[in-house]
């Protein structure tokens, strides 16, 4: 998918060319600095880029249809009910205007034909099942009533109104207490296992990706840098950059000092050219610098976009010593 | 790769920008925004030079004795705009009018900025009862019907008390009325800022309350007292253009309202009313495109 | 509603200093001009020594001016508002001129709001189209235009150059009649003035609206309704317009509260007999009693209005009734 946005300044190459596959059923990562493209390719998948950003081209296939190609109406009935999505700061996401019940029961009818206190009952039970407290009287709250960590319980409820196959979630916890971030993460957790949903999980943070998924995309200034199961990403990562990332989060068996990455997130309006992390990344070349490394496959289930990766695996440079 | 690595390109630095410096690259971009510069640059120039440029003095019947009077626009290029009954000409008009009308619209706002960001700053920086107190008298004097007082002021004082301090009154009078705007604005952004962490940090080090007032918190409300300030000239000098055009202002100095006023008393010499009208409409149009354009410039609200 | 009551009673409490400040300052303004006999003088020439005792008596010219102030509130309160300086009970006439402005105002606003909020809608939602750059450029130009200068533009090209309507008061005092009947007659009076104030009001509203559902626009919450799935129309109007109009509602009340105020130049440029009209004359006719009186009542009608809208504000956005 390739997704731009036409601004003033120039055009931000946000998504330029970033592809991946999921399994139903699977919590995929979806990893990177800010600026990365992790939003943004969310907000393409639900095909809800707004002015003046574009989705330039690609598919965006779900169960073998490209929503992409869906018109107005179609699409619109895939979000919420396919595909639902949390946003990151529960305290802009739900309508200030409107009750906790209110909202809820808006998306459960648009995608149901229930009544009014049908809805409402449902609305009740979407509340217990995000483990909110006192739901009845939540129903009447206004989301200004209540704390950072119950918005995003609603917020999440919200989501799963449609009862959506995939929930895509937008840094869920960044925006919340580090105590209440657990607690959202195991209630994710739960909610994966109880419904069996696809779990896209997008955020900045290393470490909650490691307990929160099985697979792993690691984005890099809006293309693909990596894909691998999580197992396989923590132990033995195959790009600098990922290696780089990982230097930088404390691990139990690494002695060494934690490293920050050098440099600078590049300039989406002219971008690197070649392999974007190249400016950065200590094992550039020539080669890196003119052309773009394709995504190869690297082993079972693994994917990498790197000229070098194979000489700096058989040399075993990316490790933790 | 055989063991030997590239050099580590040192990280590039992005000259670090001050937000002044910003705001200005936002706003030479923008188009209308220059447009605004422009012509409140051309009517600032009309300000200032217009009488030295006009060709007769101001309130001068000069037809009347030259006989080109109630002339039309663009036939007699000595007259270029008309004339009217009375001899004055239009052209020559305009331009000594210029000075007055932007003389009360900027004195105005000055005198609604003293006192408003003064009594804003105040307000928004103490806690409790004078705080309070500065609120309320804001919100009354922003409640008052302003206009109905300003015409009976002018009516009474203009005319009849204090002759010949015409439009300096109409200033200050206007001025007194237009500041509570500008003070909520200030009070906001002070609340807003006092609560930040930089300035519990200047507490804590022991900076006095002035230091902090006049190095951390005035320097960041600049941006929306320019704004506000551009646009409040623009609703200055169109109030006055009203007091004038009714008659509430000095009958003995030319303005752009006693223009249209005399204007409207010969309907068919459409001149007379229209082209003081336009002069109005440009200049209050300049003051408006450019507030505009600096809000844009200081907040932008485009998503990333 | 416990919260509402209070927040009605902090409101109320506030009015009456209001109501104070501006009694005093009309008062004291409308006093410097001189006493009402000297007035009167200069309209009649001569006065005959009783008529001079009994006018000094009636206007209490004998106390101080602090006394005279407090009878003349007294007066006000007991809805005695003096009598002109030209003759005639000032109540009396209070009510119809204050009707003749509300009825074109309310035309106005009617007008503007039905026409203004819809572009307004539009606008935002098709930003930096062709249709949104021409309704942004000539809504600049309306605001920045006097609605007085319109009005003469209008009277010049409508009334005098084709005749098609007239340009001047309310009603014709006589037969003929505009377009046939007396009632015709009225509507085709409103026209111009209405229009002249329409399209200023247009013009704000317009700016006004586009701004604040641009804003709301970009919020979180509007893309989260539409990952949901919700309809287009549900986005816009349930979500994006109620929280674009909360501010509008201010405005729109501000704009009625000085309904009374706000006329004067439209209403003498068009000889609309108003508030504004009426309150024009008096004060170049330095007839102060009607000054005063006019005066207070745009006060107390500007204050209940102001109420009336924080009322419909606290309704609409349950945020403020609780704080």
């Amino acid at each position: 998918m390739v997704t731009y946005f036409f601004t003033e300044a120039g055009v931000v190459k946000a998504v330029d060319g970033v592809s991946f596959s999921i399994d139903e059923g699977e919590s995929v990562g979806l990893v990177g600095e800010s600026g990365s493209g992790k939003t943004v390719t969310a907000l393409t998948i639900l095909g809800i880029v707004q002015k003046p950003g574009r989705i330039v081209s690609g598919q965006i296939l779900y169960r073998g249809q490209n929503i992409l190609q869906l018109n107005q109406e179609e699409s619109r009935k895939i979000r919420g009910r396919k595909i639902g999505m949390v946003f990151q700061d529960p305290n802009s996401s739900l309508d200030p205007l409107y009750s906790v019940g209110d909202q809820l029961m808006e998306v459960v009818r648009v995608h149901s034909k229930l009544t009014k206190e049908e809805a409402r009952k449902k609305a009740l039970s979407l509340l217990e099942l995000v483990k909110i407290s006192e739901p009845e009287a939540r129903l009447r709250a206004y989301p200004f009533e209540l704390s950072g960590g119950m918005k995003q319980r609603v917020a999440i409820a919200r989501a799963l109104a449609g009862e959506p196959e995939v929930l895509i979630a937008d840094e869920p916890t960044t925006n919340l207490d580090v105590t209440i971030q657990a607690q959202v993460l195991e209630l994710l957790r739960g909610l994966q296992k109880e419904l069996g949903m696809t779990l896209i999980l997008i955020t900045h943070d290393m470490g909650i990706i490691a307990e929160m998924t099985t697979r792993i995309v690691v984005l890099y200034a809006g293309r693909v840098a990596e894909v691998a199961s999580t197992k396989d990403l923590y132990k033995v990562p195959r790009h600098p950059y990922t290696y780089a990332l990982l230097k930088a989060v404390p691990r139990i068996d690494a002695r060494k000092q934690l490293v920050p990455i050098a440099g600078n997130i590049p300039n989406l309006i002219t971008p690197p050219t070649g392999c974007r992390y190249h400016p950065r990344c200590p094992y550039a070349t020539q080669e890196c610098t003119d052309v773009i490394p394709p995504l190869e496959a690297a082993g079972e289930g693994r994917l990498v976009s790197c000229h070098h990766w194979k000489e700096l695996a058989t040399k075993k440079e990316l490790t933790f010593a | 790769m055989s063991g030997q690595q590239a050099p580590v390109k040192p990280p590039t630095r992005r000259r670090s920008a001050s937000q002044w410096a910003v705001a200005w690259r936002r706003f030479r971009r923008n188009k209308a925004a220059l447009a605004g510069l422009v012509i409140v640059g051309f009517f600032a120039f009309l300000g200032v030079f217009g009488s030295t440029i006009a060709p007769y003095p101001a309130r001068d019947p000069v037809c009347f004795y030259t006989g080109c009077t109630s002339l039309g626009p663009f036939v007699n290029w000595s007259h270029p705009l008309g004339t009217e009954p009375a001899g004055y000409d239009i052209y020559s008009e305009i331009l000594q009018s210029a000075k007055n009308d932007l003389y009360v619209g900027l004195g105005a706002t000055l005198i609604s900025l003293g006192i408003g960001v003064s009594v804003g700053a105040l307000a928004g920086y103490r806690k409790g009862t004078s705080a309070a107190l500065l609120l309320g008298i804001s919100q009354i004097f922003f409640v008052l019907p302003a206009l109905v007082i300003i015409l009976l002021f002018a009516r009474i004082f203009v005319t009849l008390v204090a002759v010949g301090l015409g439009l300096t009154l109409i200033m200050l009078i206007l001025g007194l009325f237009g500041w509570p705007g500008i003070a909520f604005v200030v009070r906001g952004e002070v609340i807003r800022l006092r609560e930040l962490e930089f300035v519990q940090a200047e507490r804590a080090i022991g900076a006095s309350n002035t230091r902090i007032l006049y190095r951390h918190i005035v320097p960041n409300i600049l941006s929306p007292i320019i704004v506000f300030a551009t646009l409040t000239i623009a609703a200055n000098i169109l109030t006055e253009v009203a007091i004038s055009f009714l008659g509430f202002g000095d009958p003995n100095t030319a303005t752009w309202g006693l223009l249209i006023q005399e204007g409207f008393q010969y309907p068919n010499y459409w001149w007379i009313a229209v082209f003081p009208g336009l002069a109005v409409v440009f200049s209050v149009l300049g003051f408006n495109i450019l507030g505009d354009g600096l809000s844009d410039a200081f907040n932008p609200r485009l998503r990333e | 509603m416990a919260g509402l009551l209070s927040y009605v009673i902090r409101r109320l409490l506030f009015v009456i200093p209001v109501f104070i400040a501006v009694s005093i300052l009309t008062f004291i303004i409308a006093n410097a001009a001189g006493s009402p006999i000297d007035i009167i003088r200069h309209a009649i020439q001569r006065i005959t020594p009783s008529q001079l005792a009994a006018l000094q008596s009636f206007y209490h010219l004998n106390q101080p001016i602090t006394v005279r102030y407090f009878i003349w509130l007294n007066d006000f309160l007991h809805g005695n508002l003096g009598q002109s300086l030209y003759g005639g009970s000032v109540s009396a006439q209070m009510l119809p001129w204050v009707s003749t402005t509300l009825e074109l105002q309310l035309v106005s606003l009617a007008l503007s709001l039905g026409i203004g909020i819809p572009i307004g809608l539009y606008s935002a939602k098709h930003q930096y189209s062709k249709t949104d750059v021409a309704v942004t450029t000539a809504s600049i130009f309306g605001y920045s235009t006097p609605v007085f200068l319109i009005g003469i533009f209008l009277i010049i090209v409508f009334s005098i150059d084709l005749h098609w309507l007239p340009g001047n008061g309310a009603v014709s005092p006589y037969a003929p009649y505009w377009w046939g009947s007396v009632f015709a007659d009225q509507v085709a009076h409103i026209i111009l003035p209405a229009t002249a104030l329409t399209l200023v009001s247009i013009a704000v509203y317009v700016r006004l609206i586009r701004a604040n559902v641009l804003e709301v626009l970009r919020q979180d919450y509007i893309l989260a309704a539409r990952a949901s799935g919700l309809r287009e129309w549900s986005i816009t109007y349930k979500h994006a317009l109620k929280n674009a109009i909360t501010p509008v509602v201010t405005v729109v009340g501000l704009t009625v509260a000085s309904f009374l105020a706000g006329a004067p130049a439209t209403e003498t440029t068009f000889g609309w007999p108003g508030l504004g009209f009426r309150f024009v004359t008096a004060a170049l006719n330095l007839d102060l009693p009607v000054v005063q009186g006019i005066t207070m009542v745009i006060t107390i009608v500007a204050l209940v209005f102001i109420l009336v809208t924080d009322l419909a504000y606290a309704f609409l956005d349950p945020r403020v009734r609780l704080s």
